[in-house]
C-alpha cells in the first residue's frame, strides 16, 4: 500500500481511472473510512468536503483511548491533506458524545511514566488543525470528551448534551486542556464549580455561558453540523485557515499584539487571489469562486 | 473576681499582639475568650493539645511563669464548664468561632468541614474596614491550617453581603499614604487560599464587597443580591481587583458600564453573564452554598487545591503555557495516593476515600 501511495498520489488524475480499483492511496482509503477500529470515517455534505469524524466505541460510551486518539489524529492528517473537504465534523453517538478518557489506561500509571512519556502530548491534535473543526455533541462530553469537544473551533449541541469535567472526583485533574478552554469559555465561577464539584451542565446552560453556540434537537444534531461545516467549506481554504489563526490568537496574545497579528494577516490576504475575487464578485454582484489560492 | 478579670484582661491584652499561630498565644486569647464570658464548647484535640504542650518550651521564662500562672487560673474559671483543658491551639479556637470583632466563624456541614465566614458589622451593611479584613485573613488562615476543613463559605446578612469599603476610613489619605502604606495590600488574602472558597452574596455586594465576592472561587447569589463597582460616584476607581476580575468575568461592555457609571446588576443578570454560577431563593442561599463546600470538601485536599491552581492560571498565561501547566499538574497528581485511589474505587465501582496524601 505504501508503494501505491508513492506512485499514485494524485487524486485528480483521471489517467489512473483503469486501474484505481486496485491502486489505492493510502490518504483516500483512510478517509474513506477503511482500517479504522475505533472510529468511523467519511465525507459528507453535498458536494462531500466535509470531513466526517464519527468516535465509535458504543460499549465504553466512546471512551477516549490512546489508540482512539491516534486514530482521530490519523483521520486528521488524511482530511488536512485532501484538496475536497473545507471543514471537518466530529461526533460521537447519540447517547455520548466521549463519557472521559479510559480510565483503566491510566489506572496503574507512575508519575515517572506520566512525565517521561509525555502522556497525553498528542491528544491536542484536534487543537492543531488548520480547516475548521465542529464538534457536534450529542450526550454526554464528560473528562476527555469535554476537552476534545473544547479543542474543536465550533461547538454544537443536542438538546440532551451534558457537559462536565468530573476528573476531581478520581482524584486528579483536567489534564487535556479542561481547565483552561472551559475557564475561557464560561467564566470562572463556573468552571470552578465544575472543576471542583465534577457537576455537569446542560445543553441550555451550556450555551447561555458560551461554551457552545448553537443548540439542535438530538436527531437533526449532526446534519446541522455537517450544514455548518458546508458553509464554512464553501469559503476559500485558504483565508479559513488564517481566519482560525487569528481567532486562536485571541487567547495567546495580549490585545494589542493580536490586533497585530490579525493586521499582518488581513494585509496578507491581499497577496491572495481568493481575495480578488471575492471582492471582485461582490463589486460585480455575482458569486464567488474560490481556488484557494 | 473582677479585679481579677481586669488583670487578666490586661496581661491578655499584652501578651496576645499578632495573629497567634502557636499554642502560647492560643492561651492567652482562650483566657481572652473566658474574660469576656463567652461560652464556648470547646472540643478537645489531642494532637493539638501535644503539639500545643511542645511548642510552650519555646517561651521565655518570664512569658511561662505568665502563661503557667493564666493557665491555672484558667483551669480554676473553667470548672463550671464542661469545657477542655487550658491549653489550646489558636487555629481551633480561630476556626471555632472566638475573638472576632467584626466576622462571625463556625464550621459547617455535616461533618463540619465546610469553614464558615460570616461578615458582621449590621450597622454599616458589612461595609469593609482594615479591620474585618484583617479578620477574615486571620479565619482564612486558620482555616487553611485545620486538617477537617475542606472549602469555606463567606456571606454576609441577608440584606447585604458587603456594600462596599469603608469611606470614612479612606477619607482623608493622601497619595503618599496609599502608597507608602501599601494601602489595601492584605484585602487580596482571600484569593491566595488553597482551599476552594464560595463566596454567597445575598443583597448588596458593592465595590469592595463586589471585588470580595469576585475573589472567591465560585459565587452563589441570592435572588435580590445586586453586584455593583460604584466607585466612580467617589471619584475613584476600584482598587482590589473590580476592573480585572469583572471584565474578565462578564466581558468589556457590561463592565464599562458598570464601572463607568456606577450601575448596579441584579442576581440574574449576574448569572446569564457568567459573574455568578447559580441564582437560589434568598433564604436557600446560604445552605445551597455549605452543601456545595461539602461536596468539595468530599475530594482530595490536595488535588482540589492543584485544580484550583489550574484554573486560576487561566487568567494568568496564555492558553499554550496554561495547557502546559495543567499537563505538568495533571501528572503530578499521578504521584498522589488520591489519584491512585480514585482511579482504583472507579474501576472497582465503589466509593474512593481520599486520604488528602
Amino acid at each position: 500500500l505504501f508503494l501505491f501511495c508513492v506512485v499514485f498520489a494524485d487524486n485528480n488524475s483521471t489517467s489512473y481511472i483503469g486501474s484505481f480499483k486496485i491502486s489505492v492511496n493510502v490518504d483516500f482509503w483512510l478517509h474513506t473510512g477503511g482500517n479504522y477500529e475505533y472510529i468511523l470515517v467519511e465525507k459528507r455534505g453535498e458536494k462531500k468536503n466535509v470531513g466526517f469524524i464519527q468516535l465509535n466505541r458504543p460499549k465504553a460510551l466512546n471512551a477516549l483511548c490512546d489508540g482512539l486518539m491516534k486514530e482521530v489524529g490519523q483521520a486528521l492528517d488524511a482530511f488536512e491533506a485532501d484538496g475536497d473537504v473545507g471543514a471537518v465534523v466530529i461526533t460521537g453517538s447519540e447517547k455520548a458524545f466521549a463519557a472521559g478518557a479510559d480510565i483503566k489506561e491510566m489506572q496503574n500509571r507512575t508519575f515517572q511514566e506520566c512525565y517521561g512519556g509525555n502522556f497525553l502530548a498528542h491528544w491536542n491534535r484536534v487543537s492543531t488543525v488548520k480547516k475548521p473543526v465542529i464538534a457536534a455533541v450529542n450526550g454526554f462530553a464528560l473528562g476527555g470528551g469535554c476537552e476534545l469537544a473544547m479543542m474543536c473551533d465550533i461547538i454544537y449541541a443536542g438538546e440532551k448534551a451534558q457537559f462536565g469535567q468530573p476528573e476531581i472526583l478520581l482524584g486528579t485533574i483536567p489534564g487535556a486542556g479542561g481547565t483552561q478552554r472551559l475557564t475561557r469559555a464560561v467564566g470562572k465561577s463556573l468552571a470552578m464549580e465544575m472543576v471542583l464539584t465534577g457537576d455537569r451542565i446542560g445543553a441550555q446552560e451550556a450555551k447561555q455561558s458560551g461554551l457552545v453556540s448553537k443548540v439542535y434537537p438530538v436527531e437533526q444534531l449532526v446534519s446541522e453540523a455537517v450544514k455548518c461545516g458546508e458553509k464554512i467549506a464553501a469559503n476559500s481554504k485558504l483565508v479559513s485557515a488564517m481566519a482560525k489563526e487569528a481567532v486562536n490568537a485571541a487567547f495567546e496574545l495580549t490585545l494589542a499584539e493580536g490586533n497585530r497579528l490579525e493586521k499582518r494577516l488581513f494585509h496578507a490576504t491581499f497577496a491572495t487571489d481568493d481575495r480578488k475575487e471575492g471582492m471582485t464578485a461582490f463589486v460585480e454582484k455575482r458569486k464567488a469562486s474560490f481556488q484557494d489560492n
